[in-house]
């Protein structure tokens, strides 16, 4: 079953992407679909069995050996915990739902069967991501998820923008996976395997070993914990390797809602909580981790404030999520980074597939400045863009409420300056992330059209297969925070995750059961700020449409600041790829062709068409030269011999 | 009174030489239109000698007082020549005959070189030697010029003639340059006499073993004796070309062989030097001169230096695996130059012969079969595996590392590099390039040699490849036992 | 130096150096002979060079019939066959069989080539 539930995309993907064109587009989407969905059940089975099953439920699937080359030995296998089955149940779920969705979305595009192969396929390096049963098996899955991005950022390969994009996503995940891949090999260095079960076992043992490096001594587990938060970085788009995020909205909207919000963005939170029990000794890493989240959370928000493309929005809202769920476990408290990532995956997909549905119904227009007006016309999309939004602000009983202020909490009663840090940013962003979703709702539904006429007579509801999708998951962010609370971060908890995440208990238990002592006003505290982040968005779009010209004229640096994202683009472009260039440049014309080619191939042929055309000069044709060189020949052979004698 | 020299080890030679002059008559008096028979029953000859060789005495069997040795060293060699010269006897009729020079005599001269080269192959005297050298030579500068009102070709009889007797005449002011310092002219004495003297061998014999080296060298047309082969080869009848590029090839490098391993066996100090320099040299001259070349048969002439390059590798190696290195090279060689001769024979346009590597462009589209044997025979030329020049390359070059020869195998690597490029160039054009005039159907016996050959190249060989081995290593061993 | 009168190998040699002697002494005499006895009356035929028949500077593109040069090669190879006959006709008794049917073997050999050349016609002048 658990072979079923992550081969069955593969499966999918082979035969719609080898033999697409021999069972048609219907064909393809038939077979990925139907891959997925019986994973997706699958995965619901295993997520019952193994997290309800107890400590014993927990399996671990042996496929075969990959490399074993003398003391290293890595093997393929499937690692099923609760922290894997959840995820399992998230990536499937979404992913099913997005391939279904696609079905409706991708219908007018002539390459269907490549784009539902490359979903599948994405699915599955997604899965053996997560059941990873060692730190190598998941680099491939890491890879392997890369891969995928970048083929669905590039899916219409014949826009400038998704090349420019997805080269981008895929330069900047490799600093990332750098990061990993040295942070993997500083694991095996201090624990001589990258088995995750050897880890494990070791890690307290560990937790004082140091690294001579140049003469520095370095805390070990602090530096491979950095480096692993440097991978989890580049993948789930944290401060300072985040560009690569927004701009992959180039891809085709399922693909931002798989992908780019639901599950690859959040690997590295699933990253991190795997590695609990290392991050627990590395309290520096942690705080660093805090510090970082944090800053992202409230950094994404503002810029998500700015925005008008609506996908874009939405990407930075994610971002700023991300930054949430990584704060939360730099404070310690994986399981409610988890409970969110899971609840997240589920809103957010919505909104995606929500905004998707509004593009598609204004014959690709992504700009909210042109929008506008529609609420009547699709009222099946504008539902569940508010069931979407009321989860993503922390509305009382919707999912993101209760994953959110378990986060918040968590984040208070850590009582360390890196935690009321992230409080207090997590506090801003909730408000900014209130504002500026009611500012996309308001902007694309509300106020008079803004469209031209003929693409407004065009606007029109969705059609089933398409909003099928979205009422799953609309279930997914009513109830998902309500009915989990209590096995993710309640009184069940432990019983729950069963030892798939570490967490070391203080004085006052873990530190999850620190957050349900914390001060009265704090549980409340994101709730005002969010729907004062709602009312103002009213005030600003609805009631008194002036306000936000006035106000951006009046903060008119600033804005123009936040609104080119920080300028991280531009700091970037002057600092590493204009220098890259010139450097990569210099090397083309100076190095390679004048140097290696110089002296190389070309300066070789060229030589070797010299040489041969003076020997073919030699060979005049007058006998008697020959037997000049003959007689040269015996004289210099004879001399030689003479000498050498 | 000296009693009648034992004739059983001679005889496939004295069948040859007695068939060759009853070919003579045959065809003298039946007139012009008797090439075919002739041909045929040269053929004939030539396997019956074959057979008459394979039943020969077994082991080493000297007679007519030393002047003659039968080995298996020369058996190997022996069968390769007349399989080569078989071959261009089948492959010349129709040639002949398209080229209205279709007389007699030119199967008659192919047997008396044949002969010739047996008679080298089995020289343990310089003299012998040199009988067997001139014959075989004499016939040679015949049939080069041939086509005797064709300028081209009495150009290259002329030339090669001159310099053949320049050369013989180095090889014979050598013998006696030896003969004088060392008192015999027998392979076995000086063997004896050098490996009796004491301290460094006399300046004398040296200068005449250079002497006599270089006269044989100029046969398997190693550089700086190679002059003559561009020349020759492009201006010699077709068919002659394809004879001379393979038969007196085996027997040249067989006879140089015999000679340096047997006689001068105990200075194989000083000219290993000299076989290295000449080695080195015949590859890169046999690379870059190929490469200016339009003309197949020239670039067949540079290939053939080159591949003499190659087997004078496995040879300067001076070991036992050495020796069998050449012998499978040779073997191996002959195989890729038959069949490319025997296409290059086959290149037609609307009935006239044509010989540029433009005239091959897109002979992937008209004759599918022929390019792809071509293209074949051009690979394994190149000595790219898994074809059969590897295994050559690979024959010789493994000895030569052995013995700690690491700089004539980076020449000779180089030198491979240098010569795919000409190489790859004729399969360009044949893959590539457009049709300018579609080549004539080959005859079928053309394409029957075409085939064997294309397919012992590849992939044929690889199964054979121990018996070859086999006989090869057994024909060194038995050249090195006798010393 | 050491005498050269006492190396036995330059010894044997002694009687070719004193038949140089007199082969030297009688040619120059008998030039001298005819400068001395004979009468000198030079015209161009007589002061022309004598070679096989032509000038030897002259136009190469004359004229001229090959079958002379056929008949010459042909003259040579069967003469050298006759030289080769007086050594062996001496040394017969030392040689044996083995050197009588070496010779006849020989022989043989240049019959078939005379045949050949009958056949092909070498010898008829037209």
């Amino acid at each position: 079953m658990e072979i079923a539930a992550i081969f069955l995309p593969l499966a999918g993907a082979f035969i719609a992407g080898f033999f697409g064109r021999l069972i048609g587009d219907r064909g393809a989407q038939i077979v990925t679909c139907a891959g997925v969905l019986i994973a997706a059940v699958l995965s619901v089975i295993l997520f019952i069995k193994v997290g309800f099953g107890g400590p014993e439920a927990a399996r671990t699937v042996e496929l075969f050996t990959w490399i074993d080359s003398g003391t290293f030995e890595v093997s393929w296998s499937l690692r099923i915990d609760t922290l894997t089955a959840v995820m399992l149940v998230v990536v499937n779920v979404v992913s099913s739902m997005v391939h279904v969705y696609s079905v409706g979305y991708m219908s007018h595009d002539p390459h269907r069967a490549r784009f539902m192969a490359y979903l599948s396929l994405f699915t599955f390096m997604m899965l053996m991501l997560v059941t990873a049963d060692n730190l190598l098996q998941m680099f491939f899955g890491w890879e392997g998820v890369g891969v995928a991005s970048y083929l669905l950022i590039n899916f219409w390969y014949e826009k400038k923008s998704a090349n420019d994009a997805s080269m981008k996503a895929f330069l900047v995940n490799r600093v990332g996976d750098f990061g990993f891949a040295l942070g993997i090999m500083a694991i095996y260095m201090i624990f001589g395997t990258v088995e995750f079960d050897g880890i494990f076992a070791q890690a307290a043992s560990k937790a004082d070993a140091t690294f001579n490096f140049l003469g520095w001594e370095v805390h070990a587990l602090t530096c491979a914990c950095l480096l692993l938060f440097i991978g989890a970085m580049g993948k789930s788009a944290q401060l300072g390797l985040h560009t690569w995020l927004p701009d992959a909205m180039e891809g085709p909207t399922p693909v931002s809602a798989l992908i780019h919000a639901a599950t690859m963005v959040t690997a590295g939170v699933f990253m991190l909580a795997r590695m609990s029990p290392v991050f627990e000794y590395a309290p520096t890493a942690l705080e660093v981790v805090t510090y970082l989240g944090a800053a992202t959370a409230f950094v994404a928000a503002t810029i998500g404030l700015t925005q008008f493309d609506i996908k874009r929005v939405i990407a930075y809202s994610t971002m700023s999520q991300l930054g949430y769920m990584f704060f939360a476990i730099g404070v310690g408290a994986y399981p409610a980074a988890i409970f969110h990532l899971m609840t997240h995956a589920f809103f957010k997909a919505l909104l995606f597939l929500g905004a998707g549905s509004v593009i598609h119904a204004m014959s690709d227009e992504q700009d909210m400045r042109n929008m506008g007006g529609i609420w009547k016309l699709i009222p099946g999309t504008y539902t569940m863009m508010w069931i979407g939004n009321l989860a993503l602000a922390g509305i009382p009983f919707f999912a993101g409420f209760y994953s959110k202020d378990m986060i918040l909490e968590v984040a208070y009663a850590k009582h360390s300056a890196a935690g009321s840090f992230a409080f207090w940013m997590g506090i801003a962003a909730a408000f900014m992330t209130a504002f500026y979703s009611w500012r996309l709702l308001i902007m694309t539904f509300h106020g008079k059209p803004r469209a031209s006429e003929k693409v407004m007579a065009h606007v029109h509801e969705s059609p089933a297969v398409m909003l099928v999708p979205l009422v799953v998951l609309s279930i997914g962010a009513l109830f998902a925070g309500f009915v989990a609370y209590p096995w993710f971060v309640g009184h069940d908890m432990n019983a729950f995750w069963a030892g798939s995440i570490v967490m070391l208990t203080g004085e006052h238990g873990s530190i999850i059961e620190a957050a349900h002592h914390v001060p009265g006003w704090v549980p409340y505290a994101p709730l005002v700020a969010g729907v004062s982040g709602i009312v103002l968005a009213y005030v600003f779009y609805m009631f008194s449409p002036g306000l936000p010209g006035a106000f951006v004229n009046t903060f008119k640096a600033l804005h123009a600041f936040v609104f080119r994202k920080y300028m991280f683009d531009e700091l970037y472009d002057a600092l590493f790829v204009r220098p890259a260039m010139k450097l990569g440049f210099g090397l083309w014309k100076g190095v390679d062709i004048g140097v290696i080619d110089g002296l190389g191939p070309d300066g070789a042929a060229a030589v070797t068409r010299r040489l041969s055309l003076a020997s073919s000069r030699v060979q005049s044709g007058y006998v008697y030269h020959y037997a000049f060189v003959m007689v040269i020949g015996v004289v210099a052979l004879t001399g030689w011999f003479i000498l050498a004698r | 009174m000296a009693t009648l020299p034992d004739l059983a080890p001679a005889l496939p030679e004295i069948f040859l030489a007695c068939a060759s002059m009853a070919l003579l008559m045959i065809g003298v008096f039946r007139g012009d239109g008797s090439l075919r028979l002739v041909s045929w029953l040269t053929v004939a000859s030539f396997i019956v000698t074959g057979f008459l060789l394979l039943q020969g005495p077994e082991g080493r069997a000297v007679t007519f007082n030393g002047l003659f040795v039968a080995d298996s060293f020369g058996t190997f060699a022996k069968l390769l020549i007349l399989i080569a010269s078989s071959l261009a006897v089948i492959l010349s009729v129709n040639y002949l005959e398209k080229e209205r020079v279709a007389r007699f005599e030119y199967p008659v001269l192919i047997a008396l070189a044949t002969l010739g080269m047996l008679a080298m192959v089995s020289a343990n005297d310089l003299i012998s030697l040199y009988v067997g050298l001139e014959l075989q030579s004499l016939a040679l500068y015949v049939i080069a010029s041939f086509k005797r009102d064709v300028a081209k070709s009495t150009e290259a009889g002329l030339k090669y003639f001159v310099l053949g007797a320049l050369s013989s005449g180095l090889l014979l002011y050598g013998a006696s340059l030896v003969y004088g310092f060392a008192g015999t002219t027998s392979f076995d004495k000086l063997a004896t006499v050098l490996a009796g003297a004491e301290g460094a061998p006399s300046v004398g014999v040296v200068i005449g073993m250079v002497f006599v080296a270089a006269g044989l060298a100029f046969k398997i047309s190693a550089v700086p004796f190679h002059m003559w082969t561009p020349d020759v080869y492009e201006g010699a009848p077709t068919s002659v070309t394809a004879f001379f590029a393979v038969a007196p090839k085996v027997a040249a490098i067989t006879l140089f062989i015999r000679v340096l391993v047997g006689p001068f066996g105990d200075l194989a100090v000083q000219w290993q030097q000299v076989i290295q320099f000449c080695a080195a040299a015949s590859m890169i001259i046999g690379a870059l001169g190929a490469i200016q070349q339009k003309n197949i048969k020239r670039l067949m002439a540079y290939s053939s230096i080159g591949h003499i390059g190659y087997a004078l590798v496995g040879l300067s190696a001076g070991s036992v695996e050495g020796v069998r290195g050449v012998l499978i090279y040779m073997a191996i060689y002959l195989a890729m130059n038959v069949g490319v001769f025997a296409i290059i024979l086959s290149m037609r346009q609307s009935g006239r012969a044509v010989e540029e590597i433009a005239d091959l462009g897109g002979l992937s589209k008209t004759h599918p079969m022929l390019a792809f044997a071509m293209a074949v025979f051009m690979w394994s030329l190149a000595g790219v595996p898994p074809a059969a020049g590897f295994w050559g390359k690979w024959a010789v070059f493994l000895p030569a590392i052995q013995a700690g020869l690491y700089p004539l195998a980076i020449v000779g690597v180089i030198a491979s590099g240098i010569s795919c490029f000409y190489y790859l160039r004729v399969i360009k054009a044949m893959y590539f390039d457009d049709v300018t005039e579609p080549l004539d159907r080959p005859t079928p016996t053309a394409g029957f040699v075409v085939a064997g050959a294309a397919l012992f190249v590849f992939p044929v060989y690889i199964f054979f490849l121990s018996p070859i081995t086999s006989g090869a290593a057994a024909a060194a061993a038995a050249l090195f036992g006798a010393r | 130096m050491s005498d050269p009168m006492s190396n036995p190998l330059l010894v044997q040699y002694l009687p070719i150096l004193v038949f140089l002697a007199i082969a030297t002494v009688v040619a120059g005499a008998m030039i001298a002979a005819s400068l001395v006895v004979g009468k000198q009356k030079p015209d161009a035929e007589k002061l022309s060079a004598y070679e096989c028949g032509f000038e030897a500077f002259e136009d190469a593109r004359s004229k001229f019939d090959v079958r002379f040069y056929l008949v010459s090669i042909l003259f040579i190879i069967f003469d050298l066959e006759v030289a080769f006959l007086f050594p062996w006709a001496i040394a017969l008794g030392d040689i044996g069989m083995f050197g009588f049917w070496s010779m006849m073997v020989f022989l043989g050999i240049l019959t078939i080539g005379f045949i050949y050349e009958w056949k092909k016609g070498a010898l008829e002048w037209e």
